[in-house]
């Protein structure tokens, strides 16, 4: 809503500058959330007086003013015809800046001296065009005065950010009332005569409501004889001030009183009307209606239509025909002020994308009770600028007609809940400058009537927040507020994310966050099998883009999109991770669920490029490790490793699925070589993919600790020659099988194919670290336990002990 | 004798002064005082000597003993310290050469606030509370006090998917299942992703909010003046100056808008803060009737606030970043830097 400084001062008297107005009104919550000062950087363009006029001795259609600006009497060279010796004219002085920031300097014009330039409205963006020089009139103002104040035109344009429930401040008249009441002064509501000829409204025009749910008032006046021409220069200026277009005399009042009064008016061509008949309906299935932008809009019958004796002439609230436009031939006018449903003109400006100050402001809800005084404001205006005579009465059907019931209000429930300790009169008397009724009850409390403008004063709340607002939220003191004590421990699920987040931040990993929805082919690009469930995607139905369509099940696409962004950017040692929600459909009535899922990507070298180590890519084993550390610190028992059936994406010789007892966990491996160029990423890239809530509730949160043992260790190595599609998992599974509470440790500590390997075998050597929590273990004891050991191997696993 | 003592003196310390390795001097140890050093071995001629002159010679045996002791222990502590010396200087390394570093990551900026605000929360007493992101619109707007076809409703552009649910437009719904679930006193901070359907410079379709809630027995506004004041100050440093100003939220009432003194110009003006020295950071306000009636608290025994804020908004102006879609582009040369 854009109001300006001056036309809130016709209303009321207040004396705070155009900053401190703004201050205020921000303060009262209506936001001001733009200022523009008319004007501004021109008050170096001032009244001046021209004393003498000569020709330019070196050019034909220049000449050389003295002109005086009541200090100094400067040497100006003009091109402007249109002026004499004499004349009160506008003097931008040296530094002076005009619209287009244009600075004045001195100069010299074919070898005469400049000290200022005489302007033209067009060059002070008074006017669109001018013809020569702006003459003022001669007693206009004393010279020296800035010519925007001597024409009354300094003025501030506030833009201020309303918030919906204040659709009583849609009019310059409502933000003056907050004003007033703020500052407890008394408001000028703007006065109008109404002279009316001897036609009588009724025999000229006749209006039914047939849905007075949709329509609860319908208001209008008849005038015959005017004269459609452009606006007179005030209201042009008006209208422009608050960026509105000028279009004509008839149609710029409309506008006008609606933007002062917050009353939609329209006005049809009266003559273009067919059977002197008014129909509010709503529309047939299907009705078709140009609206005055000349589109062909078809309606349904949740929309409401104002129609003569044949057809719809306007969209009702929203926008009016063009069938019935006001045309520079019109001469009678109806002149229609109505109350319309505010949720039948949203839902007609929605389905149509139409939305316009009518309909803004219907939606938001008008002042019912202030339909009648705005018609006559109009019509009266029309008269006084286009001529013509008012027909007598005016026809005003109120089927919805109401009384406000009483609020029931307790001063000291006001005081409680904002905190505050105002006197019950105090509270009384910022009710009574809103304007509201108020008379007391038995009980100490009062009953409130607000004003019919207040459609948001419905309960003792609205009423309390009024009080706070009124007095002023800066006058409340901050406090610390009385609580009980309740348990606030994170629940498990939290606290395990923050470590699992910190685990992975502190191995390396940076975290990304992508957008929560994604692309419908995702799941093509990773390869998914046609049954996969992550195909199967929740969707948007109105979404920005397509690539942003569907609710991810899989973090994997984003994540790789990001690895492969990285890599443009030449960012090649990555290590990524993505803890973040996916999405699924829920079962029937269910809600969709929203598992968090973790995701990593790391590709590049292992330590970056330092001088100390060798530069090594990273590998599978990598990745791997990442898993492990996280599986080991949330103390995840029973893991195993399963090789077999691993999702499409990985590489199928370098991945393997991760379980927690029978329940898969996660999945790590290199990306399918055909995924990476799926997504445009040139070098191998090893991921994997934990299920957080799986972890989260088979994590242990009790560990048994042991006291180390007091006795010496010893060591044994084994080296074997085993067949490359045994595992190495089996060999330490084989050891410790032997469940023996001496063995301490088992680890390899070597893999090695090549020289003295034969083909399709690699060589295993594996560290067994023996002690026992009891006493020295004997040298024989070992020897027999290792042997053992190794016997199982040798008959198990078929190995060739070296 | 005693010119034998003195020959054999002179030639043990001369060999002393001389030698120029620890094990040199080890030599001369034994050479001189071991068991068939030069010295024992005259020691033994002691016996052969009278009675009267046996003390005297014996003083000074010991004395030719302890000065040869003495010369040799200086000389080694002396190589000794050559020796370490020598290994220390040999053992230089460029230490200007960077340090061998464990890798170090970050978190997302967006999780980092979201850390910070919740501790500063916790501190006070708030749990964290979560709740689902796709929505029924009764949680996200009617229990809100959002009707159908309100105008309100254009505050937020929503994303709606099948089944006549929708992606939660702002945190708020968890107000309404936190208190569907317990009874007062609530005190809890959620915060989480939200979702609106526009994008320019300064939206993005998807981004995060926290949101706060505390319902008790006569809680007021100022209280949650002072609980913002206090949230503030410590998130963006003491004396941070605070603005309520009235606004309208159709779940909250009164109503405001919180601003804080402008942390680039510190309230002067700026391009940041639009030259009004004020930045706004969060919308607040006391719980309306109309949210207690949807989740049967009875407004008249109990009253509470309600607020939330834009993470991404926070993170840009803690970090100075002046483009929100730095933070969704996740270039890890931003990254890195959190
Ligand atoms: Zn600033």
């Amino acid at each position: 809503m854009n109001v300006t400084y001056n036309w809130l001062k016709e209303f009321v008297d207040f004396d705070e500058t155009p900053d401190e107005l703004a201050e205020l009104l921000t303060m009262l919550g209506l936001e001001v959330e733009a200022m523009a000062k008319l004007g501004a950087g021109l008050d170096d363009v001032v009244v001046a007086l021209v004393e003498e006029k000569r020709p330019h001795p070196n050019a034909d259609k220049l000449s050389i003013c003295r002109v005086n600006n009541g200090k100094d009497v400067l040497n100006v060279v003009c091109g402007a015809q249109n002026f004499k010796q004499g004349d009160t004219v506008a003097l931008a002085q040296i530094g002076a800046v005009l619209p287009g920031d244009f600075k004045i300097k001195k100069s010299k014009i074919r070898g005469e001296d400049s000290c200022g330039m005489l302007c033209s409205e067009k060059e002070l963006g008074l006017a669109e065009e001018s013809a020569g020089i702006m003459v003022l009139p001669p007693s206009l103002a004393p010279i020296g005065t800035p010519v925007f104040s001597a024409l009354g035109l300094k003025d501030t344009v506030f833009e201020i950010g309303l918030t919906p429930n204040r659709s009583d401040c849609l009019s310059v008249i409502g933000i003056a009332r907050d004003i007033a009441a703020k500052l407890n002064l008394k408001l000028r509501y703007p006065q109008c005569t109404i002279v009316e000829g001897p036609e009588k409204v009724e025999s000229i025009i006749g209006v039914t409501i047939e849905d007075p749910d949709l329509c609860p008032r319908y208001a209008a006046r008849y005038i015959s004889g005017c004269t459609i021409a452009p606006s007179p220069e005030w209201l042009v200026k008006r209208l422009n001030a608050i960026d509105m277009r000028s279009i004509n005399n008839v149609v710029d009042i409309t506008n006008l009183i609606m933007m002062e009064s917050g009353q939609p008016l329209h006005a049809f061509d009266c003559l273009r009307l067919s059977g002197q008949r008014i129909v509010v309906r709503t529309a047939a299935d299907g009705e078709q209606f140009t609206t005055l932008d000349n589109q062909q809009r078809v309606l349904t019958p949740a929309d409401l239509v104002i129609c003569d004796a044949e057809r719809p002439v306007a969209l009702a609230g929203v926008m009016g025909g063009l069938n019935s436009e006001i045309e520079s031939t019109t001469t009678s006018i109806l002149l229609e002020s109505a109350f319309f449903k505010p949720a039948a003109v949203r839902k007609t400006s929605k389905r149509l994308g139409l939305h316009t100050e009518s309909s803004h402001r219907f939606e938001r809800g008008i002042d019912i009770e202030g339909v009648g005084r705005a018609l006559d404001r109009a019509a009266s205006l029309i008269v006084e600028l286009a001529g013509g005579v008012l027909a007598e009465g005016c026809i005003d059907i109120y089927p919805g007609k109401s009384d406000r019931k009483a609020i029931i209000f307790r001063p000291e429930k006001a005081n409680e809940l904002i905190g505050i300790d105002l006197d019950r009169d105090v509270i009384i008397d910022i009710l009574t400058r809103l304007e509201c009724r108020v008379s007391p009850c038995a009980d100490g409390s009062v009953a409130v009537i607000p004003p019919h403008y207040r459609i948001d004063l419905e309960r003792e709340i609205d009423l309390i927040e009024e009080i706070a607002r009124l007095n002023g939220y800066d006058k409340i003191l901050a406090t610390m507020p009385i609580a009980r004590v309740i348990s606030d421990r994170p629940t498990r699920h939290q606290e395990t994310e923050k470590r699992v987040r910190d685990l992975l931040v502190n191995n390396g990993m940076t975290e990304i966050i992508n957008f929560s929805f994604t692309a419908p082919d995702a799941a093509g690009k990773l390869l998914l099998n046609d049954d996969d469930p992550r195909r199967i995607a929740i969707k948007l139905a109105n979404p920005l883009v397509d690539e942003q369509s569907v609710m991810r099940t899989t973090l994997l696409p984003g994540l790789l999109e990001t690895t492969a962004k990285n890599m443009n950017f030449r960012s090649l040692d990555l290590k990524l991770f993505e803890m973040r929600r996916v999405y699924f459909p829920g079962d029937g009535e269910d809600m969709p669920r929203e598992p968090l899922c973790i995701v990593g990507a790391i590709t590049g070298s292992r330590d970056g490029d330092g001088w100390s180590r060798p530069n090594e890519p990273v590998d599978f084993f990598d990745a791997k490790g990442i898993v492990e550390t996280v599986l080991d610190v949330l103390d995840i028992g029973g893991v195993s490793w399963v090789v077999e059936n691993t999702d499409p994406y990985y590489h199928p010789g370098k991945s393997c699925r991760v379980f927690a007892g029978r329940e898969q966990v996660g999945s790590v491996g290199e990306l399918h070589p055909l995924v990476q160029k799926n997504f445009e990423i040139e070098k191998p890239v090893f991921c994997f993919e934990l299920n957080f809530e799986k972890l989260v509730k088979l994590s242990r949160t009790k560990k048994t600790i042991l006291a180390p043992s007091r006795f010496p260790d010893s060591a044994r190595d084994i080296a074997m020659l085993i067949p490359e599609e045994l595992a190495a998992v089996k060999i330490l599974e084989c050891i410790r099988a032997e469940k023996s509470k001496e063995i301490e440790h088992v680890q390899i500590f070597d893999v090695y194919r090549g020289k003295g390997v034969p083909d399709g075998y690699k060589s295993i050597a594996v560290r067994i670290r023996y002690r026992s929590f009891e006493r020295t273990l004997a040298e024989e004891e070992i020897a027999s336990l290792h042997k053992k050991i190794v016997t199982n191997l040798i008959d198990k696993l078929k190995v060739t002990v070296r | 004798m005693r010119e034998q003592l003195e020959q054999l003196r002179n030639g043990a310390l001369q060999a002393v002064a001389t030698a120029s390795s620890v094990e040199q001097l080890q030599d001369i140890r034994i050479s001189m005082l071991g068991r068939k050093g030069e010295l024992t071995a005259l020691m033994k001629g002691l016996g052969s000597l009278s009675a009267t002159e046996r003390p005297i010679v014996g003083q000074l045996v010991n004395t030719v003993r302890d000065e040869i002791e003495s010369a040799l222990g200086a000389a080694i502590a002396s190589a000794q310290e050559k020796v370490i010396a020598a290994r220390l200087q040999s053992e230089r390394i460029d230490t200007s050469l960077p340090g061998r570093r464990p890798q170090k990551g970050t978190k997302h900026p967006v999780s980092l606030v979201i850390e910070e605000i919740c501790s500063i929360f916790s501190g006070l007493g708030f749990a964290v509370a979560e709740g689902p992101e796709i929505e029924h619109d009764w949680y996200n707007f009617e229990a809100l006090n959002f009707p159908p076809e309100h105008p309100a409703r254009d505050m937020q552009d929503t994303f709606f998917v099948e089944n006549d649910m929708l992606l939660r437009t702002h945190t708020s719904p968890v107000q309404i299942r936190t208190m569907l679930k317990q009874k007062p006193p609530v005190r809890i901070i959620a915060p989480g992703t939200v979702y609106r359907c526009d994008s320019d410079a300064t939206h993005s379709p998807m981004f995060h909010q926290i949101e706060g809630l505390m319902v008790d027995t006569k809680v007021t506004f100022g209280d949650l003046k002072g609980i913002l004041t206090v949230f503030t100050n410590q998130l963006f440093g003491q004396k941070t100056g605070v603005r309520l100003r009235p606004s309208y939220f159709p779940f909250t009432e009164p109503s405001a808008e919180v601003d804080i003194a402008c942390v680039i110009c510190g309230g002067k003006g700026c391009r940041v803060c639009k030259n009004s020295g004020w930045l706004e950071i969060l919308g607040a306000g006391m719980v309306d009737p109309e949210v207690y009636r949807h989740v049967q608290y009875d407004p008249e025994n109990i009253s509470g606030f309600a607020f939330g804020m834009g993470i991404e908004r926070i993170a840009m102006l803690k970090y100075g970043i002046s483009d929100m879609r730095l933070l969704f582009e996740n270039d890890v040369r931003f990254l890195r830097q959190f």
